[in-house]
């Protein structure tokens, strides 16, 4: 079976390849299916997983979560975004049950949570901010206890255990106290104790916070596996992450949603007008009435100054227009010497934070 | 709810409060044995039990064993774990209470010794020996399910520890001051039992206690999904 590599740092090569390993191996047994065969399903059902209607969540006058809608279907995965207090956390506990909402419905695999807890419960698992563990316990011992509480079959408990050790890639610390486990194995007992019972959804709650970069790319590239075989919801405010990892992204902003949209159309929504950057050497000055001439051009800035007496611009214009031919024709004419032209980078970042200052004006919903 | 009670009590014995627990009443027994039996050199077993430091082991002890229960869960945020399984809250109180009164059991059988000494000396009536038995279980039930119930209110340990203890001494030392709060006193009706008597409106007095107690938890528990 192919998969597809991806993207590691070299630091960390051999762990995600032994993540790899794992799954190949679990493939064979026919636990987890090959990216190929989640495709097919995926196409063939690609049925609503997750339904919150007009959901909303209060603590006295204080609304946490305001009035929000949105589904997710199964194999996806979901990234959840937004600022500190956002509402992020109480949209993910609402959806596992752990607080009920004020008004509004959740309905996971088919199941209202709050009228059919046990089986709506049963298809998730989740991994709770800060990562809460019984600290006394042997990695092995809270794994055991996370199979019998979701109430994995004994015969099966044993075997299901070993593997899910397996696959989050703690079979070297399992016997030890998970009190005497570093950040970075703790996560990953979490990440083993949400994915026991083989629940349809996962819900991960920040699943990188505190780790250090070799520890993130191997998180993420066992999320990245893991996402071939569930539904992932996940929550984070680092942008490139989710970027990397999601196929869609929720943001949300003051308890509301502000735009749901995949990572690439939410970049090209918000990204600037026809804009170009320049580094010129400029030495007669005339950069002022060469742009007057060019009828295209609207607006030009300088952006700074360099020590080597070359001049950085913005130029901006509202055709859509390619503005780098006309500048690059029309400076050489005036002998304006051109160093460096580029288009800006417009990042999830920018449209995170222009999505949360101004609003939800300009980008729907997919 | 096998996985909880299994859970709690290992985490007793991981901790040293399980030792503790059992360490301090096996004290407080001997020293009782050593008052009440030995130096007056009579062959009552159920003395052990109804003598002042027992008591008072039992006041300070029980909350020991009860103020970690929900605190510490919500505490460390485990109690996500719990919350978000397909258990229900019912089964995970419920868990809880046995495993914390399995660790009195483990403490009764412990008795067991004082009890075989008893019986070297002379025959320790043994009617009177089980009354005692069974009311102790009984009367360490209603602190249980008091000291689980005072731990699902707050998330400090120490909090539900001292609202345990005050609970305690309230019931112990209040009918000694007005003989019409008679009913209130769990003491006075564990008494009974250890005079070789079991009085059934006593008995359904802890039993109802006890329930109405795991009820409130319960309740609490669910409530607090709505307002949490």
């Amino acid at each position: 079976m192919q998969f597809k590599r991806m993207n590691m740092q070299k630091i960390s090569k051999d762990k995600c390849e032994k993540f790899v390993k794992n799954f190949t191996i679990q493939s064979k047994g026919g636990m987890i299916l090959g990216k190929s065969e989640k495709e097919k399903t995926k196409k063939e059902e690609g049925q609503t997983v997750i339904e919150i209607k007009n959901v909303t969540k209060k603590y006295g006058k204080f609304t946490a979560v305001d009035n929000i809608s949105f589904e997710i279907n199964d194999g996806e995965i979901i990234g959840l975004l937004g600022p500190n207090g956002a509402g992020k956390s109480t949209t993910m506990n609402m959806i596992t049950g752990f607080i009920e909402p004020t008004e509004g419905t959740i309905i996971v695999d088919g199941y209202d949570i709050s009228k059919k807890p046990k089986k709506a419960k049963k298809e998730i698992g989740y991994m709770p901010e800060g990562v809460p563990l019984y600290t006394d316990m042997t990695v092995k011992e809270f794994v055991t206890f996370m199979a019998e509480i979701k109430k994995v079959d004994k015969r099966e408990r044993k075997g299901k255990v070993e593997k899910i050790i397996e696959q989050t890639g703690l079979k070297d610390v399992e016997r030890k106290l998970i009190k005497n486990l570093s950040r970075g194995y703790k996560q990953r007992v979490s990440m083993a104790g949400a994915l026991v019972g083989e629940p349809k959804v996962l819900i991960l709650d920040e699943p990188t916070v505190g780790l250090d970069p070799k520890q993130i790319t191997e998180i993420r590239s066992l999320i990245k596996e893991l996402g071939k075989t569930h539904t992932i919801i996940l929550s984070s405010h680092i942008l490139s992450e989710v970027s990397q990892i999601c196929e869609r992204v929720i943001i949300i902003n003051k308890g509301k949603i502000v735009a749901i949209d995949t990572p690439e159309n939410l970049e090209n929504k918000v990204s600037r007008k026809n804009c170009v950057y320049v580094t010129i050497e400029d030495i007669d000055n005339k950069i002022n009435t060469v742009a007057n001439n060019i009828k295209e051009i609207t607006k030009i800035e300088l952006v700074k100054e360099n020590e080597d007496k070359t001049k950085q611009y913005m130029i901006e214009s509202d055709e859509q227009t390619d503005l780098r031919k006309i500048i690059f024709q029309e400076f050489a004419k005036e002998n304006i010497t051109i160093f460096e032209m580029k288009k800006p980078d417009t990042t999830l970042e920018d449209a995170f934070m222009k999505l949360i200052e101004g609003g939800n004006d300009d980008v729907g919903n997919n | 709810m096998w996985a909880i009670i299994k859970k709690e009590f290992k985490s007793y014995f991981a901790t040293p409060i399980g030792y503790i627990f059992i360490g301090v009443f096996l004290i407080a027994f001997s020293v009782a044995f050593y008052f009440t039996v030995i130096s007056s050199g009579n062959v009552k077993f159920e003395n052990i039990y109804c003598t002042l430091p027992s008591i008072l082991a039992l006041a300070f002890v029980i909350p020991l064993l009860t103020m970690r229960s929900f605190a510490e869960e919500r505490k460390t945020g485990t109690e996500q774990l719990l919350l978000t399984s397909p258990l229900s809250i019912t089964k995970v109180v419920i868990g809880k209470f046995i495993a914390a009164l399995s660790i009195i059991l483990i403490t009764e059988i412990c008795t067991f010794m004082y009890f075989a000494i008893i019986c070297h000396y002379g025959m320790p009536d043994i009617k009177t020996t089980i009354c005692t038995m069974l009311g102790f279980i009984l009367f360490c039930m209603v602190y249980i399910s008091f000291g689980i119930f005072a731990s699902s209110i707050t998330e400090n340990q120490i909090i539900a520890g001292v609202i345990s203890i005050g609970f305690f001494i309230i019931t112990w030392v209040l009918p000694d001051f007005n003989p019409n709060l008679n009913g209130m006193s769990f003491i006075n009706m564990f008494y009974g039992y250890t005079q070789g008597q079991i009085d059934i409106a006593d008995t359904v007095t802890f039993i109802t206690f006890t329930i109405t107690c795991i009820i409130l938890t319960i309740t609490l528990m669910q409530r607090r999904k709505s307002v949490k």
